[in-house]
């Protein structure tokens, strides 16, 4: 560390500092902390579990009345890929904020990155290859891109956690792909409700978690 | 029990806020001089100083690096470091039951 005195504002000490106040000053430094450097930020996951459930919805309300299922309109389908597109722009854009400065293991590793990225792009690939090979609309279009996505990206997201030691983003992970794995039961066109309102509980579920760990006391157990 | 008994490289606000906001960051993880400061809201010298004295007790570690003309220092917080604020914390908890 290299030398800049500064004398003003060195003559602090802690002779009349108050065990009172130093426990505020504790408390309150260590919940500031913790907000700032979460990344994912719980008024975020708020609106993503409101939207997602709003977009799902609107999704299963294009779809219901169809037997033989075939897949969303047109007219629907931009809706889900705006979502998933927002959605990550503004997860990754807020994580970056409040990560800046920050190194270390909390950090995902260009490797955990690449698995993710895999995984993202695999699960898609082989829809285009179930559709290429004939599959049935109400597998390609329904049941596979809301249930698989899900399960491999949650049970991934749960691996990388769990390898972290990160409990609570573990379980996060776990709860998605149960929600997915819900809405393989629930039929092609009732997977879109079921896996809007799992995620949606898993999202305002998460956000109550972080916000209740960030006030936790430090000093009063 | 008395505030003697609380560490006094710690019981100081401005290292004690130092301190409790490294802390905060998962075991292992480093945080930047610049964000440091940016969320203490104190000036560099006085960072600087404060920092130093934690650094010769062994309670913080410091590291520079460079990338290119930039020159970057992480500041991460010791297991002696966290034991210190662990024992700082209880001491500090039975004064305030004891009040």
């Amino acid at each position: 560390m290299n030398p800049a005195p500064d004398t003003a504002t060195t003559a602090d000490n802690g002779g009349d500092f108050d065990p009172r106040q130093a426990a505020a000053l504790l408390d309150q430094t260590t919940q500031q902390t913790r907000r700032r450097l979460e990344p994912a930020q719980p008024w975020l996951l708020v609106i993503r579990g409101v939207l997602v459930l709003a977009v799902f919805v609107a999704v299963w309300l294009n779809v219901r009345g169809q037997h033989p299922y075939r897949y969303p309109t047109a007219a629907v389908v931009p809706v889900p890929i705006t979502f998933g597109v927002l959605n990550l722009v503004a997860t990754l854009a807020v994580a970056r904020r409040a990560t800046a400065g920050v190194s270390g293991r909390s950090r995902l590793r260009r490797a955990e990155i690449a698995v993710l990225a895999v995984i993202w792009v695999g699960v898609f690939a082989v829809m285009g290859a179930l559709a290429a090979a004939g599959v049935s609309d109400a597998v390609v279009y329904g049941w596979y891109p809301v249930t698989v996505p899900l399960i491999a990206a949650g049970l991934a997201w749960a691996g990388i956690m769990a390898a972290r030691a990160d409990w609570r983003a573990c379980g996060t992970g776990l709860a998605v792909a149960v929600v997915g794995a819900a809405g393989v039961f629930a039929g092609p066109a009732g997977a879109w409700v079921v896996t809007g309102v799992g995620l949606c509980v898993t999202l305002l579920g998460s956000a109550a978690v972080i916000v209740w760990r960030q006030r936790r006391s430090v000093v009063q157990p | 029990m008395t505030t003697d008994e609380l560490d006094p490289l710690i019981h100081v606000p401005t290292r004690l806020k130092i301190v409790a906001t490294l802390a905060a960051l998962p075991d292992g993880d480093a945080l930047s001089f610049t964000r440091l400061q940016d969320m203490l809201g104190l000036t560099p010298g006085n960072l600087i100083i404060q920092l130093r004295k934690l650094e010769e007790a062994g309670y913080l570690s410091s590291e520079k690096t460079r990338n290119g003309s930039a020159q970057k220092t992480m500041v991460a917080l010791t297991s002696q470091g966290r034991k210190a604020l662990d024992a700082y914390t209880q001491a500090l908890r039975g004064l305030l039951n004891g009040l």
